[in-house]
């Protein structure tokens, strides 16, 4: 038997990204593979961007005589200490860019820009342009050739646009015409603005995000930092030779995740550079509403179910759920209200609230808060299918992001696929095995730490450990219940750890064969 | 899976993000002027003529204004557009008509370009035309240009001179 809910099934694309992080997972466990952290190691890269930043300015000339000399002090003098910051200020930069690159395309593949989630989306697109314009500002820092060359080519894209009438570029057409104000200005925006105007941005991206990820696992930090720091002993960074407008710099050794756009410009011309960089952008920006698709229905507060607890506010992934004075006279504080604006249609807050209990005889069956497409009533009516003949079965709880659980189907294993694992009241796994009477229960969701709701696996897993409320109760024999965290095309894996364990299943049954299975007509009664 | 295999894994991630960066952080070089090249600038912030002459008021127009603001002079405020032609070696580099700045176009015509130009000795002759006309050249100026490679030289034009200014190698 199977059921699902309905919704978007991850697509092709989407499968192949799957299937090529399932190789990373192998490596590193689901919860610290680094394609589950990419946000929270592009924040971990400019962390050390900044630590070996605030190092070299320590050292740094902030003029146009003395910079190029201090840092080629840091470089060759000091390469045991103020070289290797250099080069790990430069490679942990490039790193997020690269991270940074794969987060977007990821979060784009995986579609989650979608509905309520545009707005992570769009604070994503200026921190791209914020990043580039960091990076590019730090190459003038130098004042080497290269420097000289985005300066000069930075000036003819500021020239491009009708802002100055006397042309940037002017500043840069001989050695004397070279102005330190500016270039103490743009040391500034590098050393100050930039760093605020970032770590706003990062602030303003994560704002509807609760519990955000902004640090990656220590391993991963670990792993990655020495990674980078190998690479700067090995291969340290050089400067150019100094600036010298007297002179055109014949060949560059550029950074190209920084400095891309320079040689494209120098190929094409200012005008393409811009179109293509607010083009792609505003064709980024739209893409959350292309094509139009109508929205899920979000989540619903049920007053009577309601006792204002407030666990289903402090569980929402996404903050869409506020506590707010109670309207309908009871004898609570509080109630639940949801923000329709910020919800993404999880059912998440269904599995948290204490209300959502199958064991409760009303029919039909209701709870504080639902999702109107997937009530809780739908939940009980799906378990209670194998009523009768459950006690050799299986009920298996999928999701529509995680492993297809469909395809399991059979006479003795019955499916239900759901908006997101984190859905299930603790209380529903409890019913499944006393009252309708399955041998055992298997949560079947996506891989650690990379719930596509964000926070379903963790608080189903932290339900089961009793560690988070509602708890999963201490009666539930944990040995009839299995999680098993995968990624979607993962189904065969998947099979294999229901298969095994069923046979543990029945081994244990026939353990204790001529003690009789739970009466399958004992609903127990809750309120 | 075994854990060997799994610090194998590991490992190769991270050598693999380190071999990415560095595949990508310093080069592959590119060059902005190809190799035996000089570079050109030109850097042009010239006022140009105004479009109408000023022209002296007449006593009556003079006493209408207030006692403290009479000029002697009445001038309208645009400029010419700035005719620019650069030929290297008799060939043409860059021919452009640049308006002069400002809502009221009474600024200067301001034009910075770059032109990459093959090492050794040319002829540069630069023309202009700064006043409301629609042929000819009001200043015309031939200069010998002397690059090497990876040298910038700068020709400036101001409000009424011109500069060629090269390395000096001598
Ligand atoms: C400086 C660059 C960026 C940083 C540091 C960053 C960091 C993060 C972090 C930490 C999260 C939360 C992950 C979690 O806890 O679940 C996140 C989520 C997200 N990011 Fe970024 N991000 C950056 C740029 C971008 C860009 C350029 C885009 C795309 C245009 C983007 C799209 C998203 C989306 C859509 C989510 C939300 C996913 C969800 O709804 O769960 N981010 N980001
Ligand atoms: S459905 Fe999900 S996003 Fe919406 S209120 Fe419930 S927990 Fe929050
Ligand atoms: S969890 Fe349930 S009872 Fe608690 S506030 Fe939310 S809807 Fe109300």
């Amino acid at each position: 038997m199977k059921s699902d809910a309905g919704g978007t099934r991850p697509g092709p694309a989407a499968r192949t990204l799957a299937r090529m992080e399932g190789l990373f997972s192998r490596a590193f466990g689901g919860e610290n593979n680094p394609f589950h952290h990419l946000g929270a190691l592009t924040i971990f890269f400019f962390y050390v961007a900044l630590v070996t930043g605030i190092y070299l300015f320590i050292f740094y000339r902030t003029s146009l005589e003395g910079a190029w000399e201090s840092v080629e002090y840091l470089t060759r003098e000091q390469w045991y200490a103020g070289g290797i910051m250099r080069s790990l200020h430069r490679y942990a930069s490039d790193a997020a860019v690269i991270t940074l690159g794969i987060h977007l395309v990821r979060e784009l593949v995986r579609g989650r820009m979608k509905g309520p989630r545009w707005f992570s989306w769009i604070t994503g697109m200026p921190l791209v342009w914020i990043v580039i314009v960091f990076g590019i500002s730090g190459y003038w820092m130098v004042w080497d050739q290269l420097a000289q060359y985005v300066a000069v080519s930075t000036a003819q894209l500021v020239d491009w646009l009708p802002i100055f009438t006397d042309p940037m570029s002017r500043n840069f057409i001989s050695n004397e015409a070279v102005s330190s104000r500016l270039f103490t200005l743009i040391a500034f925006i590098h050393l100050v603005g930039l760093p605020i105007v970032l770590v706003l941005g990062i602030w303003f991206h994560l704002l509807r995000i609760r519990y955000p990820r902004i640090n990656p696992p220590r391993k991963l930090m670990l792993g990655s930092m020495a990674g980078l720091l190998a690479l700067s002993v090995v291969f340290p960074v050089f400067s150019h030779p100094p600036a010298d407008l007297d002179r055109v710099p014949v060949s560059l050794d550029i950074d190209w995740f920084y400095l891309a756009i320079f040689p494209l410009q120098a190929v094409t011309s200012e005008g393409v550079v811009w179109a293509l960089g607010t083009g792609g952008t505003i064709l980024l920006a739209i893409l959350p509403w292309l094509p139009p698709r109508k929205r899920e229905a979000v989540a619903e507060v049920h007053l009577p179910d309601c006792t204002g607890c407030g666990f289903c506010a402090e569980d929402c992934p996404y903050g869409a759920i506020d506590m707010v004075a109670r309207t309908d006279g009871r004898n609570f504080e509080l109630e639940a209200k949801v923000n329709a604006d910020l919800c993404v249609s999880c059912g998440i807050c269904t599995g948290s609230c204490p209300s959502s209990s199958p064991f409760r005889q009303r029919e039909p069956l209701t709870t504080g808060i639902e999702l109107p497409q997937f009530p809780i009533d739908r939940l009980r009516r799906e378990i209670d299918q194998e009523r009768g003949r459950a006690d050799n079965s299986i009920l298996l709880l999928g999701c529509d992001h995680g492993p297809t659980v469909d395809a399991l189907a059979s006479d003795d294993i019955h499916t239900l696929s759901l908006p997101c694992v984190g859905m299930t009241p603790p209380a529903s796994i409890d019913y499944a095995m006393r009252a309708t009477g399955y041998a055992g229960v298997v949560i079947a969701g996506c891989e650690g730490c990379d719930c596509h709701h964000r926070l379903g696996e963790r608080w189903t897993q932290e339900r089961i450990e009793r560690i988070r409320q509602p708890a999963l109760r201490k009666r539930v024999p944990r040995e009839r219940l299995l999680s098993v965290w995968l990624k979607v095309g993962q189904e065969k894996r998947l099979a294999s750890q229901v298969e095994a364990f069923r046979n543990t299943l029945e081994e244990s049954r026939k353990d204790d064969g001529d003690k009789n299975p739970q009466g399958a007509d004992a609903r127990e009664v809750v309120q | 899976m075994s854990r060997p295999i799994r610090i194998i894994g590991q490992t190769a991630t991270w050598l693999g993000l380190a071999a990415l960066v560095a595949a990508l952080a310093q080069g592959p070089a590119f060059s902005p002027v190809a190799d035996g090249h000089g570079e050109l600038r030109l850097s042009m912030a010239h006022l140009a003529e105004r479009l109408v002459p000023c022209r002296p008021l007449t006593e009556e127009e003079r006493l209408a204004l207030p006692p403290t603001r009479r000029v002697t002079e009445i001038c309208e405020r645009g400029r010419s557009p700035t005719v620019i032609e650069l030929r290297l070696d008799g060939e043409l580099l860059v021919r452009e008509t640049v308006t002069a700045a400002g809502w009221h176009n009474d600024g200067r015509a301001y034009l910075v370009t770059t032109f990459a130009v093959p090492a050794g000795e040319h002829r540069l002759r630069m023309s202009l035309r700064d006043t409301p006309r629609d042929e000819g050249f009001d200043m015309e100026k031939e200069f010998t240009l002397r690059l090497e490679s990876g040298d910038a030289a700068l020709l400036e034009v101001g409000d009424g001179d011109v500069r060629l200014k090269a390395p000096d190698r001598h």
